[in-house]
């Protein structure tokens, strides 16, 4: 790593995270100070959203501020993003942001109003900004400047069914070559169930597959160049889609998280490999909440490094009022307000609030909630939010890793040839400035 | 009144009206030309990952011509609007035929008939991606019921344009059929007396009166569907997102993703300024098609 790429990507990033680990709100703050304004906010019509508009009027009573949201699902959003932003325009004050996926691109294009002062020198008593998850702060900053507050702590994890693997006589999976053993003897022992299944679909496939990729010890670029045809990449490449090839359902190639929690939730599937997200939709109906056991992907060569990522809320370059912005952002991610959240199944990015009596008692009252945060704090502890290519063309580069593994599920090409393919792809992408 | 007070009051009516109508015009002609017009200055910028855009003057057409994503969207989009085509143009004059002659027919048993086209095409599209799911759908249990072997059905690289044609072919086929209905209603009957008359069966009327008699009919429908079809989107984006790999990336969702996706909002521009050339060259072949063919 040279001298500018350990400032740019470990020195700044630490220094802006420091910056607002200081003791330093301001005495005279006054939730009331923009009262009469209105703030936009685009949100992603996801549960992290869905929650937090939960206490819409809150926030209002609270400031005396309207909030106007423009709600989308996630592609949408990010149309409607794009354009907005495209046209400098101000009609979106706030906005819900993925910094693992678009941090670099947005950052880069100058999107993101800088939270750095903000957060220091503007905050209420008991917001708290040096309680948020250092990691997702730190995978927030871009450049020395902090982008976006996290609203939520995200990783995929790993469920599987206890009856199953007792009955097959499997023990819990320590490392991923117990994962495919444990799906062939289930493939032998019950022909009615899919022994394990993962994201198949192509822009999807990258969420996933980071973590195997981590696990086994491989990494995206080495030494400025794509190095999924390293001896890691392609074990990587090949573990990943022969799993989902071998033991994966029919149609493994159009599943996304919809179509997994679907088909796990209906008893059908033995273990499943998707977001801490999915927990509530897995055990809906209550089927699923007494014979599945959850835990973060059993660990590769490089031990368990699994992939953590969160919604951020961020201000938009362009809005006219960022300093009415920022109280929304502040709101919206306080420990009063995420402790609610918690308390509906979004996982806290604050230790403080993932520690709370109340929150810990609703944690307490089904034993896979208590697996589902223990795993939660491996991923807040050890996670990597690198899903993808580190560079500005992350969303992009995301369609080539999943092409390689799509090419090796539908055994379209040798891992080689879809490793190679891949690689010649994206050092054009890395190469893109 | 004389001639020329007449003339000059008429010429001043008609400025007045074209006065009155200017404002609505120019604004309906401005609400077409400058997104068009927007659309081709953007197909000549480039931009960067970073949204930053610089004068590429025709470097994006000159990418399309060496761009495989682009000749093989451009193939899927073709092999797509082919099949529909044929597919919703022989069931919509099968459907149309049955419902011209079964007269009888109740009007709730007509409205089923017809009413796939008034659903919304994403309502569609999730209806069929969780009938066509391998795993849990009901068209494997279907199958698998009648001893016949499961299929993969939007997940095989070789079946997906197929079942993508059949999906959109359910829900545009009563369409074409209500078109083709209103040509029947139309026809002379003499023709059909004359055709009794002489004996003709049933399939010679059908061959030689009744098809010729509606090509315009049909030609319309094609132009009509065509149109639909070449811009092929929704359906896609619902079930497949232009997958597996890349074997249902027509086109129009390939420009969306370079777009939208990966912000390159010139070459984006080129794309879809292709595919409206495609889209006109099409129409533009059936219209004269039903020049040829108008009685």
């Amino acid at each position: 790593m040279n001298a500018r790429m350990f400032a740019v990507r470990v020195a700044l990033p630490v220094l802006a995270v420091a910056a607002i680990s200081v003791e330093a709100h301001a005495a005279d703050f006054d939730w009331k100070k923009f009262q009469g304004k209105t703030v936009t906010f685009l949100a992603n019509n996801n549960p992290v959203a869905q929650a937090l508009l939960t206490y819409k009027d809150d926030f209002e009573k609270l400031t005396g501020m309207t909030l106007k949201v423009d709600g989308y699902q996630e592609q949408q959003m990010r149309q409607r993003l794009v354009t907005v932003m495209n046209a400098h325009s101000d009609e979106v004050d706030v906005f819900m942001t993925l910094p693992s996926r678009e941090g670099e691109q947005f950052s880069a294009a100058g999107w993101y109003a800088d939270l750095t002062a903000m957060a220091r020198n503007d905050v209420a008593k008991e917001y708290d900004p040096a309680g948020l998850s250092q990691a997702l702060l730190k995978a927030a900053t871009f450049g020395g400047k902090l982008t976006s507050m996290p609203m939520n702590i995200e990783g995929p994890i790993f469920y599987y069914r206890t009856d199953i693997f007792k009955k097959c006589g499997i023990e819990k999976p320590a490392t991923i070559k117990d994962v495919e053993a444990a799906a062939a003897k289930i493939k032998a022992c019950d022909s009615s169930v899919t022994p394990f299944v993962s994201r198949g679909l192509k822009p999807a496939i990258a969420y996933t597959f980071s973590n195997v990729l981590h696990n086994i010890g491989g990494s995206y670029i080495a030494n400025g160049k794509s190095n999924l045809c390293s001896a890691k990449g392609k074990e990587a490449l090949d573990t990943y889609s022969r799993l989902l090839r071998d033991f994966g359902p029919p149609g493994v190639v159009n599943y996304s998280f919809q179509q997994i929690s679907a088909l796990y939730r209906s008893g059908r599937a033995a273990m499943s490999f998707e977001s801490s997200n999915e927990l509530r939709t897995a055990m809906e109906g209550g089927a699923r909440l007494k014979d599945t056991a959850l835990m973060p992907f059993p660990a590769g060569e490089a031990g368990q490094v699994p992939t953590v990522i969160g919604w951020g809320l961020t201000v938009s370059s362009h809005s006219k009022q960022p300093d009415a912005a920022w109280y929304f952002v502040q709101w919206a991610t306080s420990p009063a307000v995420q402790k609610k959240m918690a308390l509906q199944g979004i996982a806290p990015p604050r230790p403080s609030v993932a520690n709370d009596p109340e929150y810990r008692k609703w944690i307490d009252e089904e034993p896979v909630r208590k697996e589902w945060q223990a795993a939660l704090d491996v991923l807040a502890t050890k996670g990597s939010s690198e899903v993808g290519y580190p560079i500005v063309a992350n969303p992009e580069s995301r369609e080539f890793i999943g092409q390689a593994v799509q090419d090796m599920i539908l055994k379209q090409k040798s891992v080689d040839q879809a490793c190679a393919d891949a690689d010649k792809a994206l050092d054009a992408l890395i190469a893109q400035k | 009144m004389s001639d020329a007070a007449a003339t000059m009051a008429q010429g001043r009516q008609r400025l007045e009206l074209s006065a009155l109508s200017a404002p609505a015009v120019i604004f309906t002609v401005a609400m077409i030309a400058f997104p068009v017009v927007y659309t081709i200055w953007l197909g000549f910028q480039s931009f960067s990952n970073t949204g930053k855009q610089s004068f590429a003057g025709l470097a994006n057409y000159s990418k399309l011509i060496s761009d495989n994503e682009f000749w093989h969207g451009l193939w899927v989009t073709i092999a797509l609007y082919v099949l529909s085509l044929v597919l919703q143009l022989v069931f919509g004059i099968w459907l149309a035929l049955i419902l011209f002659h079964a007269k009888r027919l109740p009007g709730i048993v007509r409205s089923l008939f017809i009413s796939p086209f008034m659903m919304p095409p994403v309502v569609a599209g999730m209806m069929w991606l969780v009938i066509l799911d391998p795993s849990l759908g009901a068209a494997n249990y279907i199958l698998q019921s009648l001893g016949l072997p499961p299929s993969e059905w939007l997940a095989s690289p070789t079946w997906v344009i197929p079942t993508v044609a059949l999906i959109d072919s359910w829900q545009w086929t009563p369409y074409v059929a209500l078109i083709v209905l209103g040509g029947l209603q139309s026809l002379p009957s003499s023709v059909y007396e004359a055709a009794q008359i002489d004996g003709a069966s049933a399939f010679k009327t059908f061959q030689r009166i009744t098809l010729p008699l509606l090509l315009p009919t049909i030609v319309t429908a094609a132009i009509l569907r065509s149109v639909d079809l070449l811009r092929f989107f929704d359906i896609i984006y619902i079930t497949t997102q232009g997958g597996p790999g890349n074997a249902s990336n027509t086109l129009n969702i390939y420009g969306f993703r370079v777009g939208f996706e990966f912000f390159n909002i010139g070459y984006a521009s080129a794309l879809m300024l292709t595919l409206t050339a495609i889209v006109l060259g099409a129409v533009l072949a059936f219209n004269r098609l039903r020049g040829a063919v108008a009685w």
